[in-house]
């Protein structure tokens, strides 16, 4: 009975109204800045959408406390590409004068579309195909590394990480999802790791289906080669048949490394995999632990998402809205064409996620973000190199299956 | 007023709506309309071919992202011309429909058996496309972002203004192909073949030839389609326009708007997306992710409930635009 108070209804009425009257743009009030965020919230890709959605929600609530006050309105793309368009259309039509989005490349890029011709800077969460700052927007900052970036980086922090005895791997297979992800993630894997003068041959590069339920070939394969590094390029779901698998067949190679590789520091990954979850790598961007602001985000966020982790996604929604915040407070004005300048001044020291000062280049990429090692031990995701900000020291080799107790 | 002179009112009246209605609606709806003219488009071509020469195609994704690719790579990575560009994208669908259509009525593949065939040369498309670098593989393909000194008529991209009207004059070209095509012999052929195939040939009509000449006016249409797909959106990934997905949501407004009608496509095409956006914008207001699709599903379940051969036929009783002695599902 809740659901449908007099307050829903009236709201209801409102949003009726609005969309049959054919309103004309609602101006913010001046000291209010109307924000659209453009994420995939329903459809495959709502599990990092929603994830991120926390964080830019979290942050929302951090600024207000600030003083900063921020009209944020959330558009779903269903995860479908195409639909970044119309949700920047109607945003901006709702008076949106800054969008954030739209955590898929394809949306992405189809939101900038209208972006573009509306000239309303476009904040980009998290994206990582290369053309969104490649193409010639004008309107585009983008504050996420492209892919070939996260790889090239996360392999050279794993080939410096120290050897001995039990850990020291001459020969690796690659797994990897056989979507637009994978496909660009595999290829930028083997480039990188030529770049860095990786001593590990890769025997193999072996691919699935995306929609795979049963990896168990897969990992036959991979365990045939007999390599003693697996790099397994997953997102969540297929990260967690792979372990399985291996567990199944008794496969232990010296170690696990997905080089930016979404999944494995999920929550749903350490809860589904328990002790079995430790000991796996990954290198993607991640929150520096080590700074103060950090600190404080993951203690606001340890309140209001208990039981929820606070990762990639939720920490790029985070500082999506804080990129916007210290630029409409810089701009002091609610104007597109403000905000458009402020934000092409955009220098933030303090900010969560591991990384120099977030700036944006003559193409509105930020150039400054850092990709650090993360492991898995204990349940979650721990960071441990580079030694600056680690939080704990690399376990390797990896503890085999049958020893974990 | 003879009916038909009461059908070439409304047309025009409804044209000139059309022509001002941008004066009176903001650029989001404007926007919305533009979307509602590329999927009559493409409900005009699958009507061609499923409401009036009787082949059920579940695959017209294939023409349509086909089309897509060849308007986005000609003119992206080799700086072609889009309204050349327009040319190969009606001509590569066009002989993909032959081909596909020549193998099939060849070997008398008929009814859902031609529907499974469509699915599949659809899904070998978008699986070639996941593995093809030249086309960008699962990596899709990205247009270069307007240059400010762009001029629409050149480029034909633009604001969402410019597609209103290039998409609406497109619609009305389809639309004015299939009332010439409808009301030729062609049409007539193509009615006798969707009744029964077999008396048709053995009445003389040439079966396999005007079957096939639907498939590809149907293809060729949907590819052109499909090119202003891609300008309007900037980005194609095999799976956004030769997915299964892309198949289904084709055929949706036809059926809503009525199978075999001319005005059918439009109608349903002007119901299904307004509304889909309309509820999408509650599932916004209400922070429910997913309402608009709940909403979609029960208009679907409305719509077959009290309408099962789609809106139009009933549309044009109630104003008057359907002639009772000529009354027949095909000629409102």
């Amino acid at each position: 009975m809740s659901r449908f108070s007099r307050r829903t209804v009236l709201k209801g009425a409102a949003a009726v109204t609005s969309t049959l009257s054919m309103p004309g743009i609602l101006r913010a009030q001046a000291n209010t800045l109307k924000v659209g965020v453009i994420l995939p919230l329903s459809g495959i890709l709502s599990f990092p959408g929603i994830a991120t959605r926390r964080g830019t929600e979290l942050a929302i609530k951090m600024f207000a406390d600030d003083g900063v006050k921020l009209d944020v309105v959330f558009a779903d793309t269903e995860s479908k590409p195409e639909n970044g368009r119309t949700a920047a259309e109607r945003l901006i039509r709702d008076g949106a004068t800054v969008l954030v989005g739209a955590w898929d490349s394809g949306a992405t890029i189809s939101a900038a579309q209208a972006a573009e011709a509306a000239k309303v800077p476009l904040v980009v969460n998290v994206g990582s195909a290369a053309q969104i700052t490649e193409q010639g927007f004008t309107q585009i900052f983008r504050n996420f590394p492209p892919s070939s970036e996260i790889v090239t980086k996360g392999v050279e922090l794993f080939k410096n990480l120290p050897r001995n005895n039990g850990f020291n791997p001459k020969t690796a297979v690659v797994l990897h999802v056989n979507d637009t992800f994978g496909q660009v993630t595999g290829a930028a894997v083997k480039g990188a790791w030529e770049k860095a003068g990786v001593d590990i041959k890769i025997l193999d590069t072996i691919s699935y289906d995306a929609r795979a339920r049963d990896l168990s070939i897969e990992v036959s394969k991979a365990k045939a080669t007999g390599a003693d590094l697996v790099c397994p390029i997953t997102r969540v779901n297929d990260a967690i048949l792979i372990v399985r698998e291996m567990i199944k067949q008794d496969y232990n190679p010296m170690g696990i490394y997905g080089p930016s590789s979404p999944g494995p520091y999920e929550k749903a990954f350490t809860d589904a995999l328990g002790k079995y979850g430790d000991d796996y790598m990954t290198s993607v961007p991640f929150y520096d632990p080590t700074r103060a602001i950090t600190k404080k985000v993951l203690e606001r966020w340890s309140k209001e998402f208990s039981g929820q982790r606070f990762e990639l996604n939720a920490g790029f929604g985070w500082e999506s809205i804080q990129v916007v915040a210290d630029a409409f407070k810089r701009a002091k004005a609610t104007g597109a064409p403000e905000l458009h300048a402020a934000l092409k001044q955009t220098n933030i020291a303090e900010h969560p996620m591991f990384g120099g000062p977030i700036t944006f280049d003559t193409k509105g990429q930020n150039v400054n973000i850092g990709i650090p090692l993360l492991q898995n031990q204990g349940g979650k995701p721990l960071v441990v190199a580079p030694d600056s900000i680690a939080e704990a020291k690399v376990k390797l080799p990896m503890t085999k299956w049958a020893d974990r107790t | 007023m003879t009916v038909q002179t009461r059908q070439w009112t409304a047309a025009l009246l409804f044209i000139a709506v059309l022509a001002l209605l941008p004066l009176g609606i903001d650029e989001f709806q404007v926007s919305v309309l533009a979307h509602v003219f590329l999927a009559a488009v493409v409900g005009i071509a699958w009507n061609l071919m499923m409401g009036y020469a009787g082949q059920l195609s579940l695959g017209h994704a294939l023409y349509f992202g086909v089309g897509a690719y060849v308007v986005a790579i000609l003119t992206d990575r080799y700086g072609i011309s889009t309204w050349i560009a327009m040319v190969p994208a009606a001509l590569i669908p066009a002989a993909l429909g032959f081909a596909v259509g020549a193998l099939s009525f060849r070997f008398s593949v008929r009814g859902v058996y031609f529907a499974l065939l469509t699915i599949a040369f659809a899904e070998m498309a978008r699986i070639l496309f996941e593995h093809w670098e030249f086309v960008g593989d699962t990596s899709g393909i990205f247009l270069k972002a307007l240059r400010s000194d762009n001029n629409p008529l050149v480029t034909l991209r633009g604001d969402g203004l410019f597609f209103y009207y290039a998409l609406l004059i497109l619609m009305l070209l389809s639309w004015a192909l299939s009332v010439l095509l409808v009301r030729s012999r062609i049409g007539y052929f193509w009615r006798a073949i969707r009744e029964d195939e077999d008396a048709s040939r053995a009445m003389g009509v040439k079966t396999f030839r005007y079957k096939l000449l639907a498939v590809a006016i149907s293809a060729a249409i949907t590819g052109v389609a499909g090119g202003w797909f891609a300008l309007v959106n900037g980005s194609l990934f095999p799976e956004s326009v030769l997915g299964m997905r892309v198949s289904i949501d084709l055929i949706v407004a036809p059926i809503v708007g009525g199978l075999g009608t001319l005005f059918g496509p439009i109608l349903g095409a002007l119901l299904i997306i307004p509304v889909n956006e309309f509820t999408r914008g509650l599932a916004q207001t209400f922070s429910i992710n997913g309402l608009n699709l709940l909403f979609y599903g029960l208009l679907l379940m409305i719509v077959i409930k009290i309408a099962p051969h789609g809106c139009w036929p009933m549309v044009a009783r109630w104003l008057g635009l359907s002639d009772s002695a000529r009354r027949r599902k095909d000629e409102p």
